[in-house]
């Protein structure tokens, strides 16, 4: 069985950059180059090409864990969120921040103060949407109480930190310790329309975070009443309401009159959760779904099937697969490179250089998907654009640094380093990538590594605590900014860094850019950071992701975005329509 | 008789909970926790969580609190389901299920002791060949890949049937065909068994030797005879059907509680897993008494006291 519930690295939400920009199509699309535009904008709709029934029928894979704002994470909740819930900014098609809620906002001349400015907009129970409602939300999402997953997009907040330190304090904190540290958060509502932020730091993106699910204003009396996200009780803001929730059957979204936008143009979203992808290719195949997310396995079958093939749209999405290398540090292990080779950096280089990534996506991406060779992803500032890569593919060149690693370590050849061990989580289709990788440095080197598969929370277990040689990995950009694909991931100690990697001067690059307020001199901080981090071959970046739908040709208006989180277009299902057919 | 069975009954307590405690250790041996995503949670979330929930106490302070709720008939929170309760998921998806495990249930059974009763009957001949083909292909299929080849025959390539989904009487013939498929390949070869070992008995041919005719024979004297051990399987065979299955209710998006099983260890929701583990060992320990009480009335030989 296929689990998509934590699915490679598109499973976290992604809100992301401006990467290919947006397409509106009704056409599908193929663009495999992430900035190339997938396909031309269609005229808007005439009345007499709309079919009658305005239904959307789409499969979001499983339940959604939590429909609460707050406490949402994963790609199926956030999904279903984006239709029902709106924060006081949204992303628009190019991935812009733009009103929402707020029809402004103000940022002071030091960049640490943004005052937004709310529109008469109501709830979905038609009472008013009110600045308090924001202050709660807000407060809400940090109060260690709640615990919520990302609680941490906060951080910039004024009086956030001690909040989110506040979390795994021994002893807890007491109610009335989180109360009075509440009461300092810098968030406020001088008036019902008025919504004053402030933050430690002018940080530039933080209006683009603010587009995250997880600050969209709830009312306390309905968030703290019993079954709250249950259908009958919700109380959403976006343009659909959740009618109907048939916990693991269906869910049913309609429109909702008190949106303060446009009214959508479908009547009815009718979403199933259908687990096995293959059950729900088959159910597409019958006619019985408009829009779906195929099976990997399925991808070459159905691009060359006469009828499907045309029917396929692909789209650059803000993920990238990538695989660490143990860098060692703070492994009493690894203080002996004859143990830990991939300690060394030559080590480390040859192993890159031997591996191509167009092979590597061919062989087991079925093809999909664009070679990387950055971290941070196309579109994103901060971007290293194609053409910088220190160890290029060159099994030459490769074997080179492995001379040299080998000298550094002190053996005469491969045969005396112990099997490396490749770690990996079973059942998501890592097996045929982790072999492609071992068979190639097998047959550079003669390298013999060990393809230790675990079960998922295993797996995550072991790659935090250093235990493999080199472990598959993935990310999702959180928000488009160059900061959420390095801090973290590389910097020493960081929640993320699962290449043990720690390079101080990285460190004080990434610091150094955090606090820069000119965006262009931040750029080229952070691109300083990200080479230097591709110079020390701390990780191998392999593809950046393309994904794979199927939408029936009836199915008009959809606006893809490179941070849809299931569906092309389910950022803005209030644009799609069905055509007659 | 009545003691007998009281007292069986009596026993499933403390099967319960023994299963329990095994199960409740087991599960917090394995490495991982109910927190664990591809993007780790800040260490200091994982902490709250933990407190939140009380993970954070030793296990035997675990064990107790959830046995107390338990016998109140809490079951817990989910960790992976955070709006909602084990109470309200079981709820929710139980009778969805029951009804599948039924319907599968009285399949097999309708087709499988006649299939193996036909088997027997005609012994080494043609119908033979026939139901031992069809019980061997049934035990080898996998029920995924029955599922699968039912989906694309009769839902993509016939459109008789809907693909998935659970909104009606078209959606259930598939998934009730899938789930049977395998139980009743096995009622078939046990039918098959019995009635050939009953056929050699003596008390068979004292009632051919009384002038019976060979249709009175075989509904009376041998079917009835040769039911004893199927009988002994099919509560087993109920227990599995009714607590659902994984990976039918996976491939036709059924809403049960089936597919739980196998999530609620992968994602460590603790309190489903062990709500499934008791419901599921509370239907295999139920259902053998009622067999074992079952005897008793179809064989005059057993006597309980």
């Amino acid at each position: 069985m296929r689990k998509r519930l934590f699915g490679i690295m598109a499973s976290a939400a992604i809100i992301a950059a401006a990467c290919s920009g947006a397409t509106t199509s009704s056409a599908p699309a193929v663009s495999t180059e992430p900035g190339a535009s997938a396909a031309p904008a269609t005229p808007a709709p005439s009345v007499s090409d709309m079919a009658d029934e305005q239904i959307l029928r789409i499969d979001l894979g499983n339940e959604p864990p939590t429909l609460d704002p707050t406490q949402a994470q994963d790609s199926t909740s956030i999904s279903v969120l984006h239709a029902i819930s709106r924060p006081l900014v949204y992303l628009d098609k190019d991935l812009k921040a733009v009103p929402a809620i707020a029809e402004s906002w103000d940022v002071s001349a030091d960049g640490k103060t943004i005052t937004f400015h709310l529109r008469d907009a109501n709830y979905s129970n038609g009472e008013p949407i009110v600045a308090g409602d924001a202050v709660y939300s807000w407060k809400r999402l940090v109060d260690p109480r709640t615990a919520a997953p990302y609680s941490y997009v906060t951080a910039e907040i004024v009086g956030a930190p001690e909040l989110l330190d506040m979390a795994g304090a021994d002893p807890a904190p007491t109610d009335a310790e989180i109360e009075a540290a509440l009461a300092n958060l810098g968030v406020a509502a001088p008036d019902d329309k008025t919504f004053v932020v402030s933050l430690n730091t002018p940080a530039t993106y933080f209006v683009t975070a603010a587009t995250l699910w997880v600050f969209a204003p709830i009312q306390e009396k309905w968030i703290t009443s019993p079954g709250a996200t249950e259908a009958a009780n919700y109380v959403g803001s976006g343009p659909f309401n959740l009618d109907t929730w048939d916990h693991n059957s269906q869910i049913i979204l309609k429109p909702n009159p008190e949106y303060f936008g446009d009214q959508p143009k479908l009547s009815e979203i009718q979403m199933t959760m259908t687990a096995e992808p293959a059950q729900a290719q088959a159910a597409f195949e019958a006619g019985e779904l408009d829009m779906v997310s195929p099976p990997t396995e399925d991808i070459r079958r159905i691009t060359d099937d006469p009828i499907l093939g045309p029917q396929v749209l692909q789209t650059p999405q803000f993920g990238i697969t990538y695989y660490d290398f143990n860098n060692g540090n703070g492994l009493d292990r690894c203080a002996d490179l004859k143990v830990c080779p991939t300690a060394n950096k030559e080590f480390r280089a040859a192993l890159s250089q031997a591996i191509d990534k167009q092979s590597f996506i061919d062989a087991t991406f079925s093809g999909v998907g664009v070679v990387a060779n950055s971290m941070v992803m196309p579109g994103i500032p901060g971007y290293l654009g194609p053409d910088y890569n220190p160890y290029p593919f060159d099994v030459t060149a490769a074997q080179a640094h492995m001379a040299t690693a080998l000298s550094e370590i002190g053996v005469a050849s491969v045969a005396d380093l112990p099997k490396l061990k490749i770690g990996f989580n079973t059942g998501s289709g890592h097996e045929t990538k982790v072999a492609f990788m071992a068979e190639a440095w097998r047959q550079a080197f003669g390298l013999e590594t060990e393809q230790v598969g675990s079960e998922w929370s295993v797996f995550l277990q072991q790659r935090t605590a250093g235990e493999y040689d080199i472990s598959r990995d993935g990310w999702g950009a959180d928000y488009p900014h160059a900061n959420n694909q390095l801090g973290g991931i590389f910097t020493c100690g960081g929640g993320n860094n699962n290449s043990q990697t720690c390079i101080p001067e990285v460190d004080a690059l990434l610091a150094q850019a955090a606090a820069e307020a000119d965006q262009d001199k931040q750029e080229e901080l952070y691109k300083q950071a990200e080479a230097m981090i591709f110079d020390a071959a701390s990780a191998l970046q392999l593809r950046f992701s393309i994904a794979t739908y199927e939408v029936a040709p009836y199915v008009a208006g959809i606006t893809q975005t490179g941070s849809d989180s299931q569906l092309p277009g389910d950022q803005f299902f209030e644009t799609i329509y069905i055509l007659k057919h | 008789m009545i003691t007998y069975i009281g007292r069986r009954f009596l026993w499933i307590i403390p099967v319960l909970f023994v299963v329990s405690i095994i199960t409740f250790s087991l599960m917090h041996a394995v490495p991982g926790g109910p927190w664990d995503r591809e993007k780790k949670l800040p260490d200091a979330t994982v902490a709250r969580l933990n407190a939140k929930y009380g993970l954070d106490d030793p296990i035997y302070i675990q064990y107790v609190t959830w046995a107390g709720k338990f016998l109140q008939g809490d079951l817990g929170p989910s960790y992976r389901y955070i709006d909602r309760s084990v109470n309200d998921i079981v709820a929710d998806g139980i009778w969805t299920t029951v009804q599948l495990g039924v319907m599968a249930f009285l399949l097999s059974v309708i087709v499988g002791i006649p299939l193996g009763i036909f088997a027997a009957l005609g012994h080494n001949r043609g119908p033979d060949y026939l139901s031992t083909s069809i019980s061997i292909v049934g035990i080898a299929t996998p029920s995924f890949v029955l599922a699968m080849l039912l989906i694309v025959f009769f839902a993509v390539n016939l459109g008789w049937f809907p693909t998935g989904g659970w909104k009606g009487p078209q959606y259930w013939v598939l998934p009730t065909i899938a789930l049977a498929g395998f139980p009743i390949a096995v009622i078939a070869r046990y039918t098959r068994a019995s009635m050939l070992e009953v056929t050699r008995k003596d008390f068979i041919r004292t009632a051919h030797s009384k002038g019976l005719s060979d249709q009175a024979v075989v509904s009376r004297h041998m079917i009835r005879n040769a039911l004893i051990p199927v009988v002994t399987i099919l509560g087993p065979t109920l227990a599995f059907l009714v607590t659902g299955s994984f990976i039918i209710e996976t491939i036709f998006g059924i809403p049960g509680i089936g597919r739980f099983y196998v999530t609620a260890i992968g994602t460590r929701d603790y309190g489903l897993l062990m709500a499934m583990t008791m419901l599921y060992a509370f239907a295999v320990a139920f259902l053998n008494v009622v067999v074992d009480v079952l005897y008793a009335y179809i064989d005059p030989r057993i006597r309980y006291s």
